[in-house]
C-alpha cells in the first residue's frame, strides 16, 4: 500500500475540519495508508515566519518535514495552498543554499531532530494525478456527477512559484488538471477566462477586507457569465473559506446576487467515493443541496 | 511625505538598500527593474486598489523611500501568490522584494496587529492561526476533538519552542518567548 | 644602445583620471635606454603624433613606446606616423593604460598608476629588442561573395556590381527577397514593401557582374582575404531551372499539401512551389518531405503519383508544359575564389508559443510577422483582415510589445522596430477601416529616427489607442471567442483590461538559426546574443575580427530597412577597397621556421588553426614551413613547437621573455 502523510496545517483542521475528514477518506479508498504527522506546526503561514526571516521560515518548514522523514514517508499531501507553498518554497530555499539547510540542522539538531531535504510534498490534487491516475479514479467512482458543471479554481499558491514545486500544469495559466479531475468524477469543468483570477482570501482579506472582496466578485461574476455552473470546486482551503464561508456573509451582507454552492476537490472526491453526505459536507455554509441531489440523488 | 509630495532626497536612502539587502534581496538585481508594469498588471493588490502595489513598491525600494514602508501598510497585504515572480521579465523576483520589507518593517515595529498575533500563535500553540470552535466542529464529524498536531503533544511543543527560540523571532517578536 | 621615446597619453580624462601621469613620467625616465618621456592630451590628434614624429626627425629616439588606450584600434596610427617620420613601424609598442590599468582600476588610483609604470616597462622592454619588418604583398581576387540575399544582401550585391566587381549573391531559399518580401507597407514612409523591392531583385536577376546562386548554403571556406575559397552547395531542385519558365501550372496540379512558409503557415502550399508570385528567380522546386512520390518512395520503394511530370491523362490534364520535373536531380557543389566576402544573413522572428501566458493556443493570437501576411495584398486573405478562427473580421484589435525582447528569460536588448511597426499597422487598419478599436500596448515608446516621432503622432490622430507603462501580463481565451488583454496603464495609474477580437505580438527579432556556424566558417564571431559582432561599434561598425569580412543588416543586430541598406553600402565599399587594388598587404607580424631547428615532427601542422603550415622537403628530408599570406599572426606554433624551431616576428621569445621580467622586477 501506498504510505502518505497527511499535513493538516490550521485552517483545514480547525475551521474546515470537513476537508480534513473528506481527505481521510478519499485517500483510503483510494489505497493509500494515511500517516499522521504527530507534533507538526504551522506550515509556516507567509504572514508568519517567512516575514521574519529566511532562515526562521526554513526552521518552520524544516520542523514539519523532519517529521515526515522520521516516519520513512516519501510524500506528504496537504490540502492547503499556502502549506503547499510555504513547504515546498522553503525546501528550494534550503536545496539552493546549503548553508541555510546547515544552520537548519544546526538548530534542529539541538532538540534531536534532522532535516535531509528526502520528502515531496504534493496538494491534494496533483498528488491525485500523479499518483492515482485518471483512469484509476475513474474506475473507483461510485456516485458520478453525472455532467454536474464545476467552476474549478487551482488557487494561486498552487500554481506559482513553477519552480518550486514537485508537479504541476503544464500551462500554469491555462490549468488543466484541476478540471481533468473533475471530469474523471464524471463533471463538466469548462475553461473560463478568470480561472487564475486570485480570490482575495489571505493576507489582503485581512488587510483590506471591501477592497479584497472586489477580487472574488469579478472573478465569480466573469465564470458565471462565461460557464454558469453549479458547482465551484476549489483547490485550496483558504479558497475555500472564501468561496463558501465569506460567500455567504457577502450574501447576508447584501454584497452580492449570486449563490454558488463551493467545495473543496478533496470534498468533491469524496463524494463521488462514497462518503458520508452530512460529513463530507457537514460544515458547508451556501446551501448546496442541489448539487447533492443532482450526485446522490437525494441520498 | 506631506499631501501628495513625496520628497526624494529622503535621510533613509541608504539604509534601506542595505536593509533590505541583509533581509535577503539583492539591491543591485533590484535596479533592474524597467517599470514595464507587467507585474502591476496581475499583482492581487494592484488590482484591489491598495495605495502601494507592486511596482509601485520595487520603484519606491529603487528610490530609498523607507518612509512609506514604515506608513503605509500596503506590503502586508500581499498575497504571496508569486504571479509577479513568475511574469516579471527582467527576472526581478518581486516577491522577494516584499517579504524582504517585511523583515525590514518587522525590526522596526512597524506591522500590523493582526501579524503579531499569528505569531503569538504560533510560538505558543505551533499555529498561526486557530478559530475558536474547533472542537465542536471536529466531534460533528467524528474527529479528535484536537487534531494529532504539536497542539495535542505536550512534549513536541515544547521542543518546537525551543527550536523555535532559536530562530530571529526572538529578536523581533513583540512579546516574550518563555 | 638603442634609444627609446615613452609617450604617455591622458586620453581626456579616461587615463589621467586614474593614474598619476607625473609619477608615470618621472618612473619611465629611469628605465635604461629611455631618453624622452613626454605626456599629452590626446596622443593619437595631429600635435600628440607630431611629437613623436619630430623627435623621431631630430634623431632623438629611434623605439617608440606610446601608452595610451588599445592597440586594436590605434596602433595602425601611431605605426604610421613613425612610418611618416622615416622609422620602421615595428620599431613601436603600445602599453594599454586605459582599458587594462585606468578603467579596470578607477577607484584605486594609486594601484592603477602602479600597474601603469609596469605596463610602461614591459613595453619598453620588448621594444628594445624589436627587429625592424616589413610589410608583404599578396595578390588579391577581383570579386566579392555577398551571403543572403534579403535587402541588406541585394543592395551590398547591386553596389558592388555597379563598381564592376564580380559578385556571387547566395541565398538559402529559392528566391531573394529575405524578410521584407513578407512585409505589407513600411514605415516610415508607408510604400508598398514590393514596390520598393521587387524592382531591385529584378535588378540583382539580371545584372550582368552578378551571379545569382539560390536556394544554395555555404558547406566550406578556405583561405584568406583576398583568396577566399567557398564551396557552395546547390540543392537539389528536382526542376530543372534551364527550363522552367515559371508559369505556375505545376502549382494548380499538385496533389500533396504542406504549410505555406511564405505565408508563415497561415494557409498551405503544394508541395511543388514557387516560393511566391514576385520571386527571383521564379522558379519552381519540389520539396521532398512533402512530395508524394518522394514520400512513396521512401516508404515503400515504389514510384507513385508525378503528376506534376505526367499530368493527370485520363482527366486531359498535362504536366508541366516545359518538361522541367527532374526526379533524379541531385546536390551540386561549386567552388568560387572570391576576394571578400559580405555576410547578410539577416533574423528570425520569436515563435508565440514561448509566451504561455499569452494563450499561444488561440488562431487569434498572431506574431507581427504573421500579421504582415494576414494584411498583405499578396497574403493568404488577399489582405482583408479576417480572423484566423472563424473568418469575420475584427472589430478590436491588441498589439503587444517586446514581446520576448527586454527580457532576461529570452532576450535582454531592445528588437528597435517593433514600437515603429506597431503604429505602421495601426495606421495601415485605420485607414483601411476608420471604425476599428485598436490598443496599442508599450512599455515605452521608443521613436528615435528621422520622422518617426511624427509618425506616432499621426497614428495617434487617427484614434489609436497608446497604453504606456503596458507590458500586458495576460492574454485569456474567454468562451465566446474573444481575447482579454490585461495589462497597467502608467498614465491612468491603474491595472486595465479590455476584450478584443485579435491579438498581435511584437516578437522579438532573433539571430538567424545558422548565423553562429556561417560566422565560424569564415572566422567572424557572434556576440552575447548571438548576432554576428562588429570589430569597433563606432569606427568598423560593418569589419568583423576576420579581415576581408564584411556583415550588414539584421545578421548584426535588429534594425530597420534604411539601416540595414546603408549598412550594406557601407559593407560594399568596404570590401570594395578591400579587393579593388588588386593586392593586399599582409603585416609583417607572423611565424617563421628555421629548418635546421626543425626535427620535422609536425606538431605545428595540426595546430595551426589557418592551415598555414606545411611539410616540405628540404635536403631531402620533411621540414615545416610556414606560409606567410596565410599566417593569421596567432602565435600558436611557436609556443607549441618543441624544438623552439619557430620564431614569431614582432612577439619573439627573448621579447616575451623581457617583458616578463620588466613586469615582475619593478
Ligand atoms: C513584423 C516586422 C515588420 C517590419 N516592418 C518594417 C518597416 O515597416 N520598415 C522598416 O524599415 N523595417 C521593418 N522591419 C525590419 C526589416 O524587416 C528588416 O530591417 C530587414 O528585413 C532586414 O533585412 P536583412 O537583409 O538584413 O535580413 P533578412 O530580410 O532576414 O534577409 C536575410 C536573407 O538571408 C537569407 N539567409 C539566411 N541564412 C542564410 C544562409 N545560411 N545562407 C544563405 N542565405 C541565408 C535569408 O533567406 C534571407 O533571404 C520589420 C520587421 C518585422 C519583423
Ligand atoms: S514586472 Fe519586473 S520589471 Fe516589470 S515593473 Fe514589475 S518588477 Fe519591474
Ligand atoms: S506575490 Fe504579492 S506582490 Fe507579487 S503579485 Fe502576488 S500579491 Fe502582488
Amino acid at each position: 500500500m501506498k504510505r502518505v502523510g497527511l499535513y493538516l496545517g490550521c485552517n483545514i483542521p480547525f475551521r474546515r475540519p470537513d476537508v480534513e475528514y473528506s481527505m481521510r477518506y478519499a485517500l483510503k479508498a483510494l489505497d493509500f495508508e494515511v500517516v499522521d504527522l504527530e507534533g507538526a506546526a504551522c506550515c509556516p503561514a507567509f504572514g508568519s515566519m517567512p516575514s521574519v526571516d529566511l532562515l526562521a521560515w526554513c526552521v518552520g518548514s524544516a520542523w514539519n518535514l523532519s517529521i515526515a522523514e522520521e516516519k520513512g514517508l516519501e510524500y506528504i499531501v496537504t490540502g492547503c495552498g499556502s502549506c503547499y507553498g510555504s513547504l515546498n518554497e522553503a525546501k528550494y530555499h534550503m536545496e539552493k543554499h546549503p548553508e541555510i539547510k546547515q544552520k537548519v540542522n544546526e538548530i534542529l539538531s539541538s532538540v534531536g531532530k534532522k532535516y535531509e531535504g528526502k520528502v515531496k510534498v504534493y496538494n491534494f490534487y496533483n498528488l491525485i494525478y500523479d499518483l492515482v491516475g485518471l483512469d484509476e479514479l475513474k474506475r473507483k467512482v461510485k456516485f458520478p456527477l453525472k455532467g454536474l458543471i464545476c467552476g474549478a479554481q487551482p488557487g494561486c499558491h498552487n500554481l506559482w512559484p513553477e519552480k518550486v514545486f514537485p508537479a504541476n500544469d503544464e500551462n500554469t495559466f491555462q490549468p488543466k488538471r484541476l478540471r481533468e479531475i473533475c471530469e474523471a468524477l464524471g463533471g463538466e469543468a469548462p475553461w473560463y477566462s478568470t480561472i487564475t483570477d486570485c480570490c482575495g482570501m489571505g493576507a489582503l482579506g485581512t488587510l483590506a477586507k471591501d477592497k479584497s472582496e472586489t477580487l472574488f466578485i469579478r472573478k465569480i461574476k466573469t465564470m458565471l457569465e462565461e460557464i454558469n455552473p453549479e458547482l465551484y470546486v476549489v483547490g485550496c482551503s483558504s479558497c475555500l473559506l472564501r468561496g463558501d464561508n465569506r460567500q455567504a456573509v457577502m450574501k447576508k451582507e447584501g454584497k452580492i446576487d449570486f449563490e454558488l454552492p463551493a467545495v473543496h476537490i478533496a470534498q468533491l472526491v469524496a463524494l463521488a467515493l462514497g462518503a458520508e453526505p452530512e460529513k463530507v459536507l457537514g460544515l458547508t455554509e451556501v446551501p448546496i443541496e442541489k448539487v447533492l441531489e443532482k450526485i446522490r440523488g437525494g441520498a | 511625505m506631506e499631501g501628495n509630495l513625496i520628497k526624494l532626497s529622503e535621510e533613509f536612502l541608504q539604509e534601506l538598500w542595505e536593509e533590505i539587502e541583509e533581509m535577503g534581496m539583492s539591491v543591485k538585481d533590484l535596479r533592474r527593474c524597467i517599470q514595464c508594469g507587467r507585474c502591476a498588471a496581475t499583482c492581487p493588490m494592484a488590482l484591489a486598489g491598495l495605495d502601494y502595489f507592486i511596482k509601485k513598491i520595487v520603484h519606491a525600494s529603487i528610490l530609498g523611500l523607507k518612509e512609506i514602508f514604515l506608513e503605509d501598510s500596503s506590503i502586508w497585504g500581499c498575497q504571496s501568490c508569486n504571479r509577479c515572480v513568475e511574469i516579471c521579465p527582467m527576472d526581478i523576483k518581486p516577491y522577494e522584494l516584499i517579504l524582504a520589507l517585511r523583515r525590514m518593517c518587522m525590526r522596526n515595529y512597524a506591522m500590523p496587529s493582526s501579524t503579531i498575533d499569528s505569531l503569538r500563535n504560533y510560538y505558543e500553540k505551533g499555529h498561526s492561526v486557530i478559530t475558536a470552535g474547533y472542537e465542536e466542529r471536529r466531534r460533528k464529524l467524528g474527529l479528535p476533538e484536537v487534531p494529532p498536531t504539536v497542539l495535542s503533544n505536550e512534549e513536541m511543543r515544547k521542543k518546537f519552542q525551543e527550536v523555535i527560540k532559536q530562530t530571529a523571532l526572538a529578536e523581533v517578536a513583540p512579546f516574550p518567548l518563555d | 644602445m638603442a634609444k627609446i621615446g615613452v609617450y604617455v597619453c591622458h586620453c581626456g580624462e579616461n587615463v589621467k583620471g586614474a593614474v598619476n601621469i607625473q609619477e608615470v613620467l618621472d618612473f619611465a625616465k629611469t628605465l635604461p635606454e629611455v631618453v624622452i618621456a613626454k605626456d599629452y592630451q590626446f596622443m593619437c590628434s595631429d600635435p600628440g603624433q607630431n611629437l613623436i614624429k619630430e623627435d623621431i626627425k631630430e634623431g632623438l629616439i629611434d623605439r617608440v613606446v606610446v601608452a595610451a588606450c588599445t592597440p586594436r584600434t590605434h596602433e595602425p596610427i601611431f605605426r604610421k606616423a613613425l612610418e611618416e617620420a622615416g622609422l620602421n613601424k615595428y620599431f613601436y609598442e603600445m602599453a594599454n593604460i586605459r582599458d587594462q590599468d585606468s578603467w579596470a582600476h578607477w577607484h584605486d588610483k594609486l594601484g592603477a598608476t602602479e600597474k601603469a609604470k609596469r605596463l610602461i616597462a614591459s613595453a619598453v622592454a620588448k621594444v628594445k629588442l624589436a627587429e625592424p619588418l616589413e610589410d608583404r604583398y599578396q595578390e588579391a581576387e577581383k570579386s566579392v561573395m555577398v551571403i543572403g540575399g534579403g535587402i541588406a544582401g541585394i543592395f551590398a550585391a547591386l553596389d558592388l556590381a555597379e563598381m564592376g566587381l564580380k559578385v556571387y549573391l547566395v541565398e538559402k531559399q529559392p528566391s531573394i527577397g529575405g524578410n521584407m518580401a513578407k512585409l505589407d507597407k513600411t514605415f516610415p514612409t508607408m510604400d508598398c514593401s514590393a514596390c520598393i523591392l521587387t524592382p531591385k531583385m529584378v535588378e540583382v536577376g539580371v545584372h550582368p557582374n552578378i551571379e545569382l546562386i539560390t536556394y544554395a548554403e555555404v558547406e566550406d571556406v578556405k583561405g584568406y582575404v583576398g583568396n577566399f575559397e567557398v564551396t557552395i552547395r546547390k540543392k537539389a531542385r528536382y526542376v530543372d531551372w534551364e527550363k522552367c519558365t515559371g508559369c505556375g501550372h505545376c502549382m494548380t496540379i499538385c496533389p500533396s499539401k504542406a504549410p505555406n512558409e511564405f505565408n508563415l503557415g497561415l494557409n498551405d502550399r503544394t508541395a511543388i512551389y514557387i516560393e511566391f508570385p514576385q520571386a527571383v528567380p521564379k522558379k519552381a522546386v519540389i520539396d521532398t518531405d512533402n512530395c508524394l512520390y518522394f514520400k512513396t518512395l521512401r516508404k515503400t520503394g515504389k514510384v507513385a503519383c508525378k503528376i506534376c511530370e505526367k499530368g493527370i491523362p485520363s482527366k486531359n490534364i498535362a504536366g508541366c508544359p516545359a518538361e522541367a520535373i527532374k526526379f533524379e536531380d541531385k546536390d551540386e557543389f561549386l567552388t568560387v575564389k572570391v576576394g571578400a566576402v559580405i555576410l547578410a544573413t539577416g533574423f528570425k522572428v520569436m515563435e508565440k508559443h514561448h509566451f504561455k501566458e499569452y494563450s499561444p493556443n488561440s488562431p487569434d493570437v498572431l506574431t507581427a510577422l504573421e500579421f504582415e501576411r494576414l494584411i498583405s495584398a499578396t497574403g493568404p486573405t488577399e489582405g482583408e483582415l479576417r480572423r484566423p478562427s472563424d473568418g469575420k473580421k475584427p472589430k478590436s484589435v491588441a498589439f503587444i510589445s517586446c514581446v520576448g525582447s527586454r527580457d532576461e528569460r529570452f532576450h535582454t536588448y531592445c528588437s528597435k522596430v517593433c514600437c515603429m511597426y506597431m503604429f505602421k499597422h495601426a495606421k495601415i487598419l485605420k485607414e483601411k477601416y476608420p471604425d476599428i478599436d485598436l490598443y496599442l500596448f508599450f512599455i515605452d515608446v521608443r521613436t528615435a529616427g528621422k520622422d518617426f516621432e511624427e509618425f506616432y503622432v499621426s497614428t495617434k490622430q487617427l484614434g489609436a489607442k497608446v497604453i504606456r507603462g503596458g507590458r500586458v501580463s495576460a492574454v485569456d481565451i474567454k468562451p465566446n471567442g474573444k481575447l482579454r488583454i490585461r495589462a497597467f496603464d502608467n498614465d491612468l495609474c491603474s491595472p486595465v483590461e479590455v476584450d478584443v477580437d485579435l491579438v498581435v505580438l511584437a516578437t522579438a527579432i532573433e539571430p538567424g538559426i545558422d548565423t553562429e556556424k556561417l560566422g565560424r566558417f569564415f572566422g567572424a564571431s557572434c556576440g552575447r546574443e548571438g548576432f554576428l559582432r562588429e570589430v569597433h561599434t563606432k569606427l568598423y561598425p560593418v569589419d568583423t575580427a576576420s579581415r576581408g569580412v564584411f556583415i550588414c543588416g539584421c545578421v548584426q543586430g535588429p534594425k530597420d530597412i534604411p539601416e540595414s541598406v546603408s549598412q550594406a553600402k557601407a559593407a560594399a565599399a568596404s570590401a570594395a577597397a578591400t579587393v579593388m587594388p588588386g593586392k593586399i598587404k599582409f603585416e609583417a607580424i607572423s611565424a617563421e621556421v628555421i629548418r635546421n631547428k626543425c626535427s620535422s615532427c609536425g606538431v605545428c601542422v595540426n595546430l595551426c588553426p589557418y592551415n598555414a603550415i606545411v611539410l616540405e622537403e628540404y635536403q631531402g628530408i620533411y621540414k615545416a614551413k610556414v606560409e606567410p599570406a596565410l599566417c593569421g599572426g596567432c602565435g600558436t606554433c611557436a609556443s607549441a613547437c618543441p624544438s623552439k624551431a619557430i620564431i614569431f616576428h614582432g612577439f619573439t621569445t627573448e621579447q616575451i621573455l623581457a617583458q616578463i621580467e620588466a613586469l615582475t622586477t619593478y
